[in-house]
C-alpha cells in the first residue's frame, strides 16, 4: 500500500521526506538519543548522587552488576518469567474471551465496555486496588477466598504469591488488549472458510483451531511482538504492588535499575543496568522482528 | 429431548462464562469504589451495610496537593497530545507514503527505540533535567512525553495512513497542488478521526504514565499517578481515602470509556 511513485523529482521529494521528520527527528535526538549517550557515560564512572566525583572506572560497573546475585537469581529470571507468562496467558484468553464476545448476545455492548476498563485506568490505580482485595487481613478477595475454605494466603509477604499476584494483574491489564484486537481481526475475517467448515460438518474446536487460528496468525504476531517488549520495561505495577519486595525477590529489570539510582543513590551503576537492559531488548526486539517478517513471509 | 437439554447445557454455560468475565472485571473496580465512599472506621469490615460518606472525597480534595497534581496531569496530558501528534502526523503520513532510505531508516530508529526500555533513559533524562533547571517544571515533564509518544505514535499513524486511499492525494499534485498541499488538504482531513481516536489514547496514556512522573516530577509540579503512589506506600493505611484518589484519578478513564469507546478501540486496531 506504500506509495513509491516515480513521478516525483528525488531531491525534492527526499527534502520533503526530512521536513515531514524533522521535528520527531529533533525531540527525538534531544531528549531519547542525547539521554542514553549520557548514561552510556555514565555507566563507566563511580558517580553517586552523594558523592559526585565521577571517576573514569572503566567496566567496573557493569561487572558489579553481572556478579549481584539479586540480579542473576532474581531479577532477570523475575523479568522473562513475567514476560512470557503475562503475554502468553493474555493471549490465551484474550483468544478465548474473543471468540466468546464473537457472537451476538444480549448485554454484548456493556461487556465490550467494560472490557476496555482495565486498559484505560491507570496501572497505579489498578495495581492499588488489587493491592487493596487483596490485603492479607482485610482484602475482599483474601477474605472471599478463606470463606470459601482456601487456605490463607499471605498474597504479599511471601515471594511466590507477590509475584503471582503481579502477573495476574498484568494479565487483567492486558488480556483486554489482546481480545478487542483478535475481536476485531475476527470480525474481519471473509464468512466463506467458516461456512465451508461448516458443511463438512467440523466441530467448533475444529473450526477454531483449523481454520480461526491459521488466519488470524498475523495478528497474533504482532500482538505478541508489541506486548513482549512492552513486558519487559513493566514497572507501575510491581512497584505498587510489591515495590519489590519482600527482601527484592519480586523486582523486575526496571524496578532494579530505578532502585539503584534512587534508593541506592549509585547513578554509575544504575546507568550500567539500564543499559544491559536496554541492550538486552535491542536483540529481542530485533530477534522478534526478524522473526515476525519471515514468519509473515511464510504465511502470505 | 437430550438435544435440547444440550442446547440448554451449552446456554447455561455461556451465561455462566460471560457472568464470570463481568465479575472478573468489575468486581476490583467496584471494591474500590465501595471503599471511597465508607467512612475511615468502616474500611476494614466487609459488611456496613449502608454506612456510606461522601466525606473522603471532600478531604481528598481539601488536599492542595491532589488538586494541584490533577491539574498539572491535565495541563501536561493536553499539552502532550496536541504536540505529539502535531509532530509525529508528518512522520506517520512519511512512512505511509514513500519509500526509500530515508523512510527506511527513520522506522528502523523509531522500532529500536521503540524496544528501549523507559528507565534507560528517563534515568539520565533525570541527570540532564537537574542540569538544565527544568526538573519538576512542566517544560521539563513534557518533551520526555512527546519523545516517547513519537515512536509510539508515529508507528500508529502509519498504520493509520496506510488504510486510507492515496488516490486522491495523487490526483492533488496532478492538478498542480503542492507535496505539503496534498498532505495537509488532502491527507490530513481524512485522517481527522483517526486522528481523535489516537489523541484520545495520547491523552490517557500520558495521565496514566508513571516512571516519568516519579522520576521527573517533585513537589513542585506533583502528578496525579506520583501522588496516589506516594499515597500507597507512605501512608499505606488511610485505604478510604486512598479509594477517594484513584476513583477521582479514573475519572477520565471512565468517562472515556463510556462516551468515547468507538474512539479507543479504533486506536487500539490500529
Amino acid at each position: 500500500m506504500t506509495a513509491r511513485s516515480t513521478k516525483f523529482g528525488v531531491d525534492e521529494k527526499e527534502r520533503f521526506m526530512l521536513f515531514l521528520i524533522a521535528p520527531a527527528g529533533i525531540v527525538l535526538v534531544c531528549f531519547e538519543i542525547i539521554p542514553i549517550l549520557i548514561g552510556m557515560n555514565a555507566s563507566f564512572r563511580e558517580w553517586s548522587l552523594v558523592n559526585p566525583q565521577r571517576t573514569w572506572v572503566g567496566p567496573k560497573q557493569y561487572i558489579a552488576v553481572f556478579t549481584d546475585p539479586v540480579f542473576l537469581k532474581m531479577v532477570l529470571p523475575n523479568t522473562f518469567v513475567l514476560m512470557i507468562l503475562s503475554v502468553g496467558v493474555s493471549l490465551a484468553l484474550g483468544l478465548a474471551l474473543a471468540s466468546l464476545l464473537n457472537r451476538p448476545f444480549f448485554g454484548r455492548a456493556i461487556m465490550r465496555t467494560i472490557i476496555l476498563l482495565p486498559l484505560t485506568i491507570a496501572p497505579v490505580i489498578t495495581a492499588t486496588m488489587m493491592r487493596w482485595s487483596f490485603n492479607d487481613q482485610f482484602g475482599v478477595i483474601t477474605i472471599f477466598l478463606s470463606y470459601l475454605g482456601l487456605p490463607d494466603v499471605a498474597w504479599l509477604s511471601d515471594r511466590w504469591p507477590s509475584f503471582a499476584l503481579v502477573i495476574m494483574t498484568d494479565i487483567w491489564i492486558w488480556t483486554p488488549w489482546f481480545t478487542i484486537i483478535l475481536l476485531a481481526a475476527m470480525q474481519g475475517l471473509p464468512p466463506e472458510p467458516f461456512e465451508a467448515a461448516r458443511i463438512d460438518a467440523a466441530t467448533p474446536w475444529c473450526i477454531f483451531r483449523r481454520v480461526t487460528l491459521p488466519m488470524l496468525r498475523p495478528v497474533i504476531i504482532v500482538c505478541v511482538l508489541i506486548r513482549a517488549i512492552d513486558a519487559f520495561r513493566t514497572f507501575d505495577q510491581v512497584w505498587i504492588l510489591t515495590g519489590g519486595g519482600p527482601a527484592r525477590s519480586t523486582e523486575v529489570f526496571s524496578v532494579y535499575a530505578y532502585v539503584l539510582a534512587f534508593v541506592d543513590l549509585d547513578i554509575g551503576r544504575a546507568a550500567a543496568a539500564a543499559g544491559i537492559g536496554a541492550l538486552i531488548m535491542l536483540f529481542v526486539g530485533v530477534g522478534l522482528y526478524r522473526l515476525v517478517n519471515r514468519s509473515m513471509e511464510v504465511s502470505r | 429431548m437430550i438435544a435440547l437439554a444440550l442446547h440448554a447445557l451449552r446456554r447455561a454455560i455461556f451465561a455462566i462464562s460471560i457472568a464470570a468475565i463481568f465479575v472478573v472485571f468489575v468486581g476490583p473496580i467496584a471494591i474500590l469504589g465501595v471503599t471511597s465512599i465508607r467512612p475511615a472506621s468502616g474500611v476494614f469490615y466487609i459488611w456496613r451495610g449502608t454506612n456510606f460518606t461522601f466525606n473522603n472525597f471532600v478531604e481528598v480534595l481539601h488536599q492542595s496537593q491532589v488538586v494541584e497534581a490533577m491539574w498539572n496531569s491535565f495541563v501536561l496530558s493536553t499539552s502532550a497530545t496536541i504536540l505529539s501528534l502535531g509532530i509525529t502526523v508528518g512522520s506517520g503520513y512519511m512512512l505511509s507514503r514513500f519509500g526509500g532510505w530515508i523512510q527506511r531508516s527513520w522506522f528502523a530508529t523509531i522500532y529500536i527505540f521503540r524496544t528501549v526500555p523507559y528507565i534507560s533513559w528517563v534515568l539520565p533524562l533525570y541527570l540532564v533535567n537537574t542540569r538544565l533547571g527544568i526538573y519538576d517544571t512542566y517544560v521539563g515533564l513534557l518533551l520526555p512525553h512527546i519523545a516517547v509518544h513519537v515512536c509510539f505514535f508515529s508507528w500508529l499513524m502509519k498504520g493509520f495512513f496506510d488504510g486510507i486511499n492515496p488516490s486522491m492525494e495523487y490526483a492533488a499534485l496532478i492538478d498542480g497542488c503542492t507535496r505539503w498541499g496534498a498532505f495537509y488538504r488532502v491527507a490530513l482531513p481524512a485522517a481527522m478521526p483517526g486522528i481523535a481516536a489516537l489523541a484520545i489514547l495520547c491523552w490517557l496514556s500520558t495521565w496514566n504514565e508513571f516512571l516519568f512522573a516519579l522520576i521527573l516530577s517533585g513537589k513542585r509540579t506533583p502528578l496525579i499517578t506520583s501522588t496516589m503512589a506516594q499515597f500507597v506506600t507512605e501512608t499505606g493505611t488511610e485505604w478510604n481515602l486512598m479509594s477517594a484518589t484513584a476513583v477521582l484519578a479514573m475519572m477520565p478513564a471512565l468517562l472515556v470509556t463510556i462516551f468515547g469507546q468507538k474512539y479507543v478501540i479504533r486506536g487500539l486496531r490500529m
